[in-house]
């Protein structure tokens, strides 16, 4: 039996119909047209369809539909809406973009580590993205960036 | 000679000297649009009146096919089409190096995932419904899994046409290896192992194909070679190949694993889509992709070599058996590969190689980074360190003392001629990583955690192995406002060939910025660039890229000197503006030169082709000439490793790279590091594992394991020799392959100097470090 969501996506305000097992990564992708999202495992296990809901990083991909009703919810899209993020400036700057597909996840964890985090050691943003696989840049400019991303905001404030 | 003549052109700008936007650290033109989520791959481009493809796949390793019933499949509302063998109106033959391989099973499956059948549903849950109510029956047949078994049956065989498991040979044969042995002071022999690695690119296969679109069938589809995957989509529906476009969008990696995979994932949607008459979208699921896609070849390599007193190599005899599984796909070459690249980057004047590429009843093996060249790296590398410890030298002085440099004969016996710069790669390296002083402190290690310092040095022949024909070729047009278009072959899978290196050629040969180039890449409107892949999108492809916007830049500067009166050859392109060098008060903007060009009837859009210039190779004895110039690559790896529990950590990676002119230093240091960590998990981690029947028993991401941010060494700096070779743009070779290749070979040299006991085969799990502990007391 199909179900009615209602959520705040990026911002504002969306309803669809949702069957009750379908996953949130397929709402996103096919019914609202938000594709930054990427599959890549369909089981939790590399990051490339995190998402925030109420601020927190979630995969969507095992995350179903109904579970955001009423809740809001954060895509790479959104991340971006009021222009480049630190951390997307930073992956640009330090060459960590290669094929891309597995960057809406860095770009999101980046959102959420920001706004949770004051400052982070190196160890501490290993752990942090432990759960986003890339097989392009071998991680070392990500880590570049992420560090610049956050000097970069200890400046500012 | 012509101002157009492409030698001319190459060798001028070979040798230009004060390069403005080319070697500079330019960010990639795509690098926003992927760093909002708004750079389309495959799957963004879904209709929403798509139908959708799901595939029937084998449940037995080798099995004849005795009947199929597809009637309850069209039953379920929804199911369009069941489509077999039988329906393709085209030839069923995919193979790409002999004729052995059909796209959908034909009489009989050789592996579990071979591909039977594809339903094609209105939704993706009824093609799912579909796909498990087709029934297939079969007649199980006795299967083979191992090669060296394989190799030496006729009583099963897995291809009865070929009368033999083995699908191919190979043979070089330089001197007489007898005579060499006997000059040798000290013989090494050994046998080593390698496993079948898993691309896992990150994006899984994916092809959408929509009919009539432009009146013929168009193919969006994750791919690398959009010319051939067209060929192979054409042939299986029986059209003319004008009347297939592909069109190659964002490509969420590849690594060679969609140079085979990509055109038959096209070919099935276009199936679809020709036999509906409805655009048709195929994607893997992630334990498809790894269940079905080639995959690294495993490899069993039997390797002798000997020395004289004096530390110089005399000669060895190699026997390479590749487990190329059901289908040989493109196995040949990747054996004649590694059959040409046995000796290592050395001098050796006599060698025996001879390869079997082995048939089993597994997934086939097929182009990963390194085709078939990080194997026999490993082998080769692993010797050049027992030879050196039986001389009584140092791994890094053995190896300096038998270098390849200019003037010297490959096992080929192909004289190189210029751009070879391992030797000094490996000097410098060595220096940089204090490489003599590491090497004798660690030895005396003696605790839990025991250090070890290790080297690979590799090298990989640019262009096709042997005299197989290579050639680049591009279009590009100046539009009236003065912006460039160019069309190029090459797909941008994230190495950042069209994006970044052509864009950047140029911007240099046009003085105009980045941002006025706009490079359509992985389209079948432009003209056939070759494949992107063997490390040659950036190098091989920017040859065309190169000759297309030099002869643009010869006719215009011929204008300009006209309109400013003063000599071509004073005239520079630089920022929007095209003056005199001599003069610089004297000139004209960019947009207004063209605006000139345009009234004075100078033509505007310059092709640019160039045939790589090849010599003879004879098969039979494997002599001659291999490739147009080697690419080289250094890596010194520091690791530790945990005695007690066999954890082996790399600690940190030094790499050097010899491959011409660096166009772009930081897209070069992002492929390195790729290419380092791709092949230190395979070193250490990645094993695909298959049950008795040949069934992948880790067909996911959370079984197959690939490195994570808190796996990856601390990687140094690259230190480039920039050894210009005379064809590629600005001198460049190929980089893209080149840091995995001798990645395996570095990690199990330090491995083996940390725990002082030859590591033979691969990965180097903590099970199997501990069993090598046990097995050395």
């Amino acid at each position: 039996m199909k179900r009615v969501v209602r959520f705040k996506l990026n911002g504002e305000y969306v309803e669809a119909e949702v069957e009750p097992n379908e996953l949130l990564i397929n709402l996103l992708r096919d019914k609202l047209h938000l594709t930054g999202t990427k599959y890549v495992c369909g089981i939790g296990e590399c990051g490339a369809c995190t998402v925030l809901i109420d601020g927190k990083p979630v995969l969507s991909c095992i995350t179903l539909a109904v579970d955001v009703n009423g809740k809001e919810v954060v895509t790479v899209e959104g991340v971006s809406k009021d222009g480049l993020t630190p951390v997307q400036e930073a992956l640009m700057e330090e060459g960590a973009i290669q094929c891309g597909y597995c960057l809406p996840g860095f770009v999101v964890m980046g959102e959420y580590l920001l706004k949770e985090r004051m400052e982070v050691s190196e160890e501490e943003l290993r752990e942090a993205l432990r759960g986003n696989l890339c097989r392009c840049t071998g991680y070392v400019n990500i880590v570049k960036a992420f560090k610049k991303a956050f000097e970069k905001r200890g400046l500012k404030s | 000679m012509s101002v157009e003549d492409p030698y001319a052109l190459l060798d001028k700008w070979l040798n230009a000297q004060e390069l403005l936007v080319v070697g500079k650290d330019v960010t990639r033109v795509d690098a926003f649009q992927k760093a909002v989520g708004k750079a389309y791959f495959t799957e963004d481009y879904l209709l929403k009146e798509a139908l959708f493809v799901k595939q029937v796949l084998s449940p037995y390793p080798h099995a004849r096919i005795l009947s199929y019933d597809v009637r309850k499949a069209l039953d379920i509302p929804g199911v369009k089409a069941v489509i077999t063998a039988k329906d393709i109106p085209g030839v069923n033959q995919v193979g790409y190096a002999l004729p052995d391989q059909p796209l959908l099973a034909e009489g009989k499956v050789r592996y579990v995932g071979e591909v039977v059948a594809l339903v094609v549903a209105e939704d993706y849950d009824t093609a799912f419904k579909g796909v498990e109510s087709v029934e297939v029956k079969y007649e199980e047949l006795p299967y083979l899994l191992d090669p060296l078994e394989a190799m030496n049956r006729n009583d099963i065989l897995i291809h009865e046409e070929i009368g033999s498991n083995i699908a191919f040979k190979t043979k070089v044969v330089k001197g007489d290896v007898n005579e060499g042995f006997a000059k040798s002071d000290v013989i090494v022999e050994n046998e080593y192992r390698t496993h079948h690695q898993d691309h896992i690119y990150l994006e899984p296969e994916a092809a959408l194909a929509i009919p009539d679109m432009e009146g013929r069938i168009t193919i969006i589809c994750s791919t690398q070679y959009p010319h051939l995957t067209r060929d192979i989509a054409s042939k299986v529906l029986g059209l003319p190949s004008s009347y297939v476009k592909i069109i190659t969008p964002y490509v969420g990696g590849g690594f060679g694993g969609k140079d085979d995979e990509g055109p038959l994932v096209a070919a099935k949607a276009a199936l679809a889509a020709y036999l509906t008459g409805r655009p048709s979208f195929l994607m893997y699921s992630r334990e498809e992709s790894i269940a079905i896609h080639p995959k690294r070849e495993a490899t069993v390599i039997k390797y002798k070599s000997g020395a004289s007193k004096d530390g110089r190599l005399q000669a060895i005899d190699v026997k390479i058996i590749h487990d190329t599984g059901a289908y040989a796909n493109r196995g040949p070459f990747i054996l004649w590969r590694a059959t040409v690249h046995a000796s290592g980057p050395y001098e050796v004047p006599n060698a025996r190689v001879e390869g079997f590429a082995v048939y089993t009843n597994k997934v086939y093996q097929g182009s990963f980074r390194g085709f078939g060249n990080p194997g026999i790296q490993f082998a080769a590398e692993s010797q050049m360190d027992l030879l050196a410890e039986k001389l009584g030298l140092d791994p890094i002085d053995f190896r300096l003392k038998n270098i390849l440099k200019e003037g010297s004969t490959t096992i080929t016996s192909q004289k190189l001629d210029h751009s070879v710069g391992v030797g000094e790669a490996l000097r410098k390296v060595a220096e940089a990583s204090d490489w003599w002083r590491k090497r004798r402190e660690y030895s005396l290690d003696t605790g839990r955690f025991r250090r070890g310092i290790g080297v690979g040095v590799a090298w990989h022949g640019i262009s096709t192995s042997r005299g197989v024909p290579d050639w680049s070729n591009a279009y590009v047009k100046i539009e009236k406002d003065g912006s460039v278009t160019a069309y190029t072959g090459i797909v941008e899978m994230g190495q950042g060939a069209p994006t970044s290196a052509h864009v950047q050629i140029i911007s240099e040969l046009l003085g105009i910025p980045p941002t006025k180039v706009k490079v359509i890449f992985g389209t079948t409107d432009a003209p056939d660039t070759g494949a992107t892949h063997a490390s040659r999108g950036s190098s091989i492809g920017g040859i065309g890229v190169l000759i297309a916007a030099a002869k643009l830049r010869e006719r215009l500067a011929k204008l300009a000197s006209e309109i400013l009166n003063v000599t071509p050859e004073e005239i520079m392109f630089k920022d929007g503006r095209v003056y005199s060098k001599k003069d610089p008060n004297l000139y004209i903007e960019w947009k207004d030169l063209i605006k000139e060009a345009i009234s004075k009837g100078v033509e505007l859009s310059a092709t640019g082709y160039f045939f790589l210039p090849k010599g003879k190779f004879d098969d039979v004895r494997g002599q001659g000439f291999a490739y147009p110039a080697f690419s080289y690559m250094v890596v010194i790896s520091e690791v530790e490793v945990d005695v007690e529990t066999g954890v082996v950590k790399v600690l940190k990676v030094w790499p050097a790279l010899a491959a011409g002119r660096i166009l772009n230093p930081q897209q070069v240091e992002g492929q390195l590091e790729g290419a380092a960590v791709q092949g230190l998990g395979y070193a250490l981690m990645e094993n695909l594992v298959f049950d008795g029947k040949g069934r992948v028993v880790n067909p996911d991401l959370t079984d197959y394991v690939i490195p994570t941010i808190r796996d990856v060494p601390e990687i140094q700096k690259p230190i480039y020799v920039e050894d210009l070779f005379k064809y590629g743009p600005f001198g460049a070779k190929g980089v893209g392959e080149l840091a995995l290749i001798p990645m395996p070979a570095s990690v199990a040299n330090a491995v083996s100097h940390a725990l002082k006991t030859r590591v033979t085969s691969l990965p180097l799990t903590p099970e199997r470090v501990l069993e090598l502990i046990r097995s050395s007391r």
